[in-house]
């Protein structure tokens, strides 16, 4: 705080202690962070890596489960 | 490797706890008050009794926030004491008898146990004993006590700066901006923490406005800006802040959120 006493002319144009032009320039206090809706894609990607991983793993079985029985026959 | 994880999690629970402090509870909890300093003048000679008689005065004050210092000065007529605080002039005492309740009145003394009793502020209204300006000023207080949602933990005092037992208490307020003695104007001053009074409002300065923003600034959350630049002047009162009860801020914040921004 400015302790020393500023000339002013009138009470109307005394300088306002610093605290209040802290606040009602809102200085001190916390502005909450705004929230932003953003497109949420996170479940089709989802879905996607879900069915190529089944996709695959029915592939390799089904190709491993053919070798073994050419295997078997030969 | 365990320890340290542990005192990693401990700080990180301490700081967060810190950061959602409010600034009146941290001001009381933590700021301890700025030391007054006491000093005795005189021109090179003092008599045995004078130094007894300041010995009694120094252990009397020694439990409130000041110190007591003798100085010796070429060129002064008579002895005197001079109140010091932060290197600023506050007043000028011609006799021991001049001190008494210097550093404790019954007034002080309620506003101290209102602060210790978990209340937001204390908003203490200088009144000029002119009715018709300490009036206007006082209605606005009161009906903006009443409407706020914090209204029942501030506690509203009068005093009239010409009051004679308080005039310690009254000359104390009035120093803390170096112009407030040549205004005669009704002050409301917002005390808080262990008795730190804001610079006031004054005259028409006491608006609905600016008493909720006094208001938001006690319920802010403590952030480092304002820690590290307090405002206001520490008045001299007794040392008690210990243990003081828990801030009833707390418990309208969390009963309503909204509140806490």
């Amino acid at each position: 705080m400015q302790k020393d006493t500023l000339s002013y002319d009138s009470l109307d144009s005394r300088p306002l202690p610093k605290w209040l032009i802290d606040q009602k320039s809102g200085v001190t206090s916390f502005q909450p962070e705004e929230i932003v809706m953003k497109e949420d894609h996170s479940l089709e990607i989802s879905f996607i890596v879900t069915g190529v991983f089944i996709i695959l793993l029915a592939a390799f079985i089904t190709l491993y489960l053919n070798k073994k029985h050419k295997n078997q026959v030969s | 490797m365990k320890r340290k994880f542990f005192t990693i999690i401990l700080l990180a629970a301490l700081i967060s706890l810190a950061c959602t402090t409010r600034v009146s509870e941290w001001v009381l909890l933590n700021a301890r008050p700025n030391q007054y300093t006491l000093v005795y003048f005189h021109n090179g000679s003092v008599s045995e009794s004078v130094k007894k008689q300041n010995q009694k005065l120094a252990e009397g004050i020694s439990s409130s926030n000041i110190q007591f210092k003798t100085v010796s000065r070429q060129g002064i007529a008579e002895p005197y004491y001079g109140l010091y605080y932060e290197g600023r002039f506050f007043s000028k005492y011609k006799t021991v008898d001049d001190l008494r309740g210097l550093t404790s009145s019954p007034l002080r003394e309620k506003v101290a146990a209102e602060l210790m009793a978990g209340k937001l502020c204390v908003m203490l209204y200088l009144k000029t004993d002119n009715k018709e300006k300490d009036e206007k000023g006082l209605s606005t207080l009161r009906s903006t006590i009443e409407s706020s949602p914090f209204g029942k933990i501030i506690t509203v005092l009068e005093l009239s700066r010409n009051n004679s037992e308080e005039h310690h208490f009254a000359s104390l307020l009035l120093n803390v901006e170096d112009d407030l003695k040549d205004i005669q104007e009704p002050m409301l001053f917002g005390i808080f923490g262990r008795f730190k009074a804001l610079e006031p409002l004054l005259g028409r300065g006491i608006s609905e406005e600016n008493i909720n923003l006094m208001i938001d600034y006690f319920t802010a959350e403590c952030s480092c800006l304002i820690k590290d630049d307090l405002p206001g002047t520490d008045i001299l009162s007794l040392d008690q802040w210990e243990n003081p009860q828990t801030a009833l801020l707390n418990r309208i914040i969390d009963d309503n959120p909204t509140l806490g921004y």
